[in-house]
This record gives structure tokens, C-alpha cells and sequence, in this order.
């Protein structure tokens, strides 16, 4: 491949990063903690590009005067690697597709397991705060149904935000992907739902569900997927960031 | 490869080697066709032009559930990954600008059995996942630091340095010896596969771009050797990073999780499932502790087994390996890597964690 060409794509993958690190799309791949890693990244590789062009233009003129080029003539046809083509791949999905969050498809894939966090070292949960129907994390909420035995969660209204997964034997789960690094490593929590006025969701409609966990609905035989027993529910858009961590 | 029109390229080529400037290093060439005059900018601009017309069509194409998953998958490992190549090739753009190459002939020991363990020693202080490792360690081969303890540091870099260290202890709060067992497990395997190289290992395998060692390079701007280097390091690896995400999202969507639930009951297969499963889901080292304390149904030596494998050899880094020091290469030191790795990981886990739990 020829360099002006590598520095072209250098700058559409440079551009396409900081793109989704400025607009808040990188949300939908990583955690919000890399972002400025991102643009750190994005302007590292314009830049680098950004040079290489610089000098292939200084170095042109240079050679149009008839002065011989300071070493910058040499790297116009030297390359027969074709990887970089290969570049094209995702700064097209970021400008033209934009994939999606990880939704209900990653979720169903996942089998019928929902992650559980691990017990606190001396196995003692915080009381939940002292309001009416606090908003927990799904994952949070799975972690305390499996393993919390002093019962803070026993008859207490709470209040969850995920993503409805129809599965296809009947059944609906509210459920989040927790992320740990990137959009690869993502595994559900999700609370299995059960109540009125629960059919007309689609997969990958987000809820705002009020109610309570059962206790000991969680169990090795259902993956440890607790119930969830709900009293009111709003649909509400996606947030921002769509995965639990 | 884009031939001047006319000129036979090769030629041209080593006429340039031949003036002993130290320019960016440049993969050999393959063939020449001093026929072909339509150039990779025209193919470029084509290639854009057909996806902004079609990219309707396109995102309708991948508007399935399963394509979709993986075309994030894809997207994520890729934007997850950038930043640590990018870190990657600015140091091994700085090494080559700004580190004499005698002076790393004389930080290190000089017999390549003695400079191994060195050299694993040295991969604390990148923090770095792997994506940062190839680069930097083909650099240090380019600047006269033996294969030996180069291969040594490109595998220990990844997954002895304090921030994965550090992420196992988060990701394993009730088994504090995960930390010592899966520092151990990735040192001992680095080392040895650093000897083994020593004693077996071939350095025609290794592709001669890689393994040009850096010339002088009087009168030519410090800078300018940095950013070229950094550029064509970047331009190389990238590539073969895509590659790498594309496989592991096309095996994220395809290898179902239900497989490791009813594997997970006997020892030999759960270990041998969890280091094939570091293969080819090609998570970053930095993550991979959350996945493995995550997966809570799999013996503990089995998830040590996937946190030393995975840093040392999956199908992204085999990807950036193929591209940096050539397939010949990759062929034969990721497959040994892989038993290496397992071994030891069931060793450093049977001795620090007491046994097959």
C-alpha cells in the first residue's frame, strides 16, 4: 500500500476514534474510563499521519526544485503489505454502521446463567438506603438475593433499569450486560420479571421496574436468576451507558 | 504493492537499503509488477466511494441480531485495543530514536540465558496489555537485544506488570494467591519460552524485516526517526489487530456459553476448555481476571490456566505475531507457547494454590 494511502486511513481511524470518544458512542464498546485514553489515542494517530503527510509534501517540493530530498523520497513505493487495508474494516462500521450496544441478542446468547458478583470478604451487605424503593444495579440486586443471608432486601421495594429479553420458551427477563474492560467481555445479570401488564415489551425495550426480589427465587436449578416481583413499571430511553459495571 | 510506473521497483529498493540510511523499517517485497499503475489511493477512494453509495444496503445487512452482537464485539475489541497499540509504538518509536542500541548490549547480560530472566523482569514496567508488547519487542530485537530475551519480555510484559496484577487481586478478593500463582504461572512461562528459543530456536523463522538490526543513523533529526517508526509500527499492526478482533467476534457470537457449564465438573477438560477459551476469546489482560472470576462454576485452577494463557498466546496476538515477525514464526512459537503456558500455570497453580480445587 502506498503512504499517502496508509496516512489517509491513519487519519480516518484517528478521526473515527476521537469521534466516538467526543460524541459518547465509545460508551456503547468500553468503559467510561478510557475515554481519554481514546482521544489520546485518536490525536496520536492523526498526528502521527499528519507528519508523515507534512514531510511527503515538503520532501516533493524539496525534489521539484532539484534539491535531493533529506530522506524524505524514499518511502513512496516501498511497501507490498497488504494488512493495512484491512483498516478500511472499522472506520467503516464506526462512520457507516455504528453498531449498537449490546442487547438482548448478546443476552440470550449468554445461556440462562446470570453473573453473580462476589459475597463482601466478611459476607455482611450495607443496609439499603433508608428511602422509598432505592434504585439498585441488577447486578447488585442478583448479588444480595444469592448470597446476602441477613436479608436486606427481604420486603423491601426496590427500584431496577435494564432491557426486556423475551426468551423463547415464554418468560421475561429485565436484564443488564456488566462490562469489565470492553463490549468482548460482556455477561448479563438479569432478574427474571413477574406480574401484570408485562407482555406488550419487545426484546431490548429499556424499563424502570418498581417492586421486590422474592426471597430464594435464586437457585442453582434456574442459574441463579432471582424473580422479581413487579407493582408499576415506565418505559424509558437507553442511557448513556448501557452497561452495568 | 505500487510499483513506479516503469521503474523496476526492486531496484529502486536496493538502491536505498544500499545508501545505508535509516529509514522506517520496510517489509521485503514480494513481487513486482511494474505493469500495474493503478495505485492504492485509487483503489481507496474507490473502496469509499461504493461504501458511502451502498451503505444503506449495508447497515440493512447488518441489522441482525447476531451480526450485530458481533459487529459491536468487533468494534469494541478494536477501539479497546487502540489505545494500548498506540502506546505500543510511540515507546517503540522512542526507543528507536532515543536508545543507542549499545546500550542495550550493555544493560544486558550479555549470554541470552542470562539475559532472559532479565528481560522478564523488565516486562513489570510496561503497563501495558499485549497490543503494546509486539511492537516494543520487535523494536528491541531492531536495536540489537537477542531474540531470546525479546520473546521473553514481548510475553512477560502483558501479563506480569502491576496493573493486571493488580486487576486479578480486584477481580479475586477472596483468593489473595491468585495474585502470586498467576504472576508466577506468566514469569515462569515467559522465561522458558525465552530459553527455549535460546536452545531451539531458528532466527531465519523470524521474518528479515523484523529482524534487521538498526543501522547508524547519522545526520538524520532524532524526531524524524521517532514519528516514522511510530507511523509505519502503527500502520503494520493495526492491520493485523482488525484481523484479530474479527476473529474473536466471530467466535464470541459463535461458541455458545452453555458448552462450559457442563464441562466445567472434571479438572483435565475444564482446564484444557478454559485455555482453548483464552485462545480465542483474545480478551485484554487487563479484563481477562474479571471474565475468569466471573466464571465462578470452573475450578480455580482451570480459570489460573485462562489468565496465564491468555496474555501469552491468542488469536490476536497470533494475528500481530504473524504480521510482526512473520507467519514461519508465529507458526511455530504461538503453538508452543500454548503448551508452555499450560504447563506452567498447572504448575505455579498446584504450588501456590495447594492443589486441584
Amino acid at each position: 500500500m502506498r503512504r499517502e494511502t496508509q496516512n489517509v486511513l491513519l487519519v480516518l481511524l484517528g478521526g473515527a476514534v476521537l469521534k466516538i470518544a467526543l460524541n459518547g458512542q465509545y460508551l456503547r464498546y468500553v468503559k467510561p474510563g478510557l475515554q481519554p485514553w481514546l482521544i489520546a489515542a485518536g490525536v496520536a494517530t492523526v498526528l502521527l499521519a499528519v507528519v508523515g503527510i507534512a514531510r511527503d509534501i515538503q520532501a516533493a517540493s524539496a525534489r521539484a526544485n532539484g534539491v535531493p530530498a533529506a530522506g524524505g523520497d524514499d518511502h513512496g513505493h516501498a511497501h507490498s503489505s497488504r494488512s493495512p487495508w484491512l483498516l478500511l474494516l472499522p472506520v467503516l462500521a464506526i462512520f457507516l454502521v455504528a453498531p449498537p450496544a449490546l442487547g438482548a441478542d448478546k443476552v440470550s446468547r449468554s445461556g440462562d446463567r446470570t453473573a453473580v458478583g462476589a459475597a463482601p470478604s466478611d459476607s455482611s451487605f450495607k443496609q439499603l438506603p433508608d428511602e422509598d424503593a432505592p434504585l439498585l444495579s441488577i447486578g447488585d440486586a442478583v448479588t444480595r438475593a444469592v448470597w446476602d443471608s441477613s436479608g436486606t432486601l427481604d420486603g423491601r421495594q426496590i427500584r431496577l433499569v435494564g432491557f426486556v429479553v423475551r426468551k423463547p420458551g415464554g418468560g421475561i427477563d429485565l436484564a443488564r450486560l456488566v462490562i469489565s474492560c470492553c463490549a468482548a467481555d460482556a455477561a448479563p445479570v438479569k432478574v427474571r420479571l413477574e406480574g401484570d401488564g408485562l407482555d406488550g415489551f419487545e426484546s431490548d425495550t429499556w424499563l424502570q421496574v418498581r417492586g421486590e426480589v422474592l426471597a430464594r427465587t435464586a437457585t442453582e436449578e434456574n442459574g441463579y436468576v432471582p424473580t422479581f416481583r413487579v407493582t408499576s413499571l415506565t418505559e424509558m430511553p437507553a442511557p448513556a451507558d448501557p452497561y452495568e459495571s | 504493492m505500487d510499483a513506479a510506473p516503469g521503474a523496476p521497483a526492486t531496484g529502486a529498493v536496493r538502491d536505498q537499503a544500499g545508501t545505508g540510511r535509516r529509514a522506517a523499517p520496510r517489509a521485503p517485497r514480494r513481487r513486482t509488477s511494474g505493469q500495474r499503475r493503478i495505485t492504492s489511493l485509487e483503489v481507496f477512494c474507490f473502496v469509499i466511494a461504493l461504501a458511502l453509495i451502498f451503505s444503506g444496503p449495508l447497515s440493512r445487512l447488518l441489522d441482525r441480531p447476531g451480526l450485530r452482537t458481533g459487529s459491536t464485539v468487533f468494534v469494541a475489541v478494536c477501539v479497546q485495543a487502540l489505545p494500548f497499540l498506540v502506546l505500543g509504538v510511540v515507546l517503540s518509536g522512542l526507543i528507536a530514536a532515543f536508545v543507542p542500541p549499545s546500550l542495550m548490549r550493555r544493560l544486558l547480560p550479555r549470554s541470552p540465558s542470562a539475559a532472559v530472566p532479565v528481560a522478564g523482569l523488565a516486562g513489570v514496567a510496561l503497563p501495558g496489555c499485549e497490543c503494546a508488547s509486539v511492537p516494543v519487542s520487535r523494536r528491541l530485537m531492531q536495536q540489537g537485544v537477542p531474540p531470546a530475551a525479546a520473546l521473553t519480555f514481548l510475553l512477560a510484559a502483558p501479563a506480569v506488570n502491576p496493573v493486571v496484577l493488580t486487576a486479578t487481586a480486584v477481580a479475586f478478593p477472596a483468593e489473595p494467591r491468585m495474585v502470586l500463582a498467576r504472576f508466577l504461572g506468566s514469569f515462569g512461562t515467559a522465561v522458558a519460552m525465552g530459553w527455549l528459543w535460546a536452545r531451539f530456536g531458528r532466527l531465519e523463522w523470524i521474518a528479515e524485516r523484523a529482524r534487521r538490526v538498526a543501522e547508524s543513523r547519522g545526520g538524520e533529526s532524532r524526531w524524524r526517526v521517532f514519528s516514522e517508526t511510530a507511523r509505519h509500527d502503527l500502520v503494520e499492526a493495526a492491520g493485523f489487530l482488525v484481523l484479530g478482533a474479527l476473529t474473536s467476534a466471530v467466535l464470541n457470537v459463535l461458541v455458545p456459553a452453555a458448552v462450559l457449564d457442563t464441562l466445567s465438573g472434571q479438572i483435565v477438560v475444564a482446564v484444557l476448555v478454559m485455555a482453548v477459551l483464552a485462545v480465542v476469546l483474545a480478551l485484554c489482560s487487563e479484563a481477562d481476571a474479571f471474565v475468569a472470576a466471573s466464571l465462578s462454576t470452573m475450578p480455580l485452577l482451570a480459570r489460573l490456566v485462562f489468565l496465564v494463557v491468555g496474555p501469552a498466546i491468542d488469536v490476536k496476538l497470533y494475528a500481530l505475531q504473524a504480521g510482526t515477525f512473520g507467519r514461519r514464526f508465529a507458526m511455530r512459537f504461538a503453538p508452543a507457547t500454548f503448551v508452555v503456558a499450560i504447563g506452567c500455570a498447572v504448575l505455579a497453580g498446584v504450588l501456590v494454590l495447594g492443589g486441584v480445587r
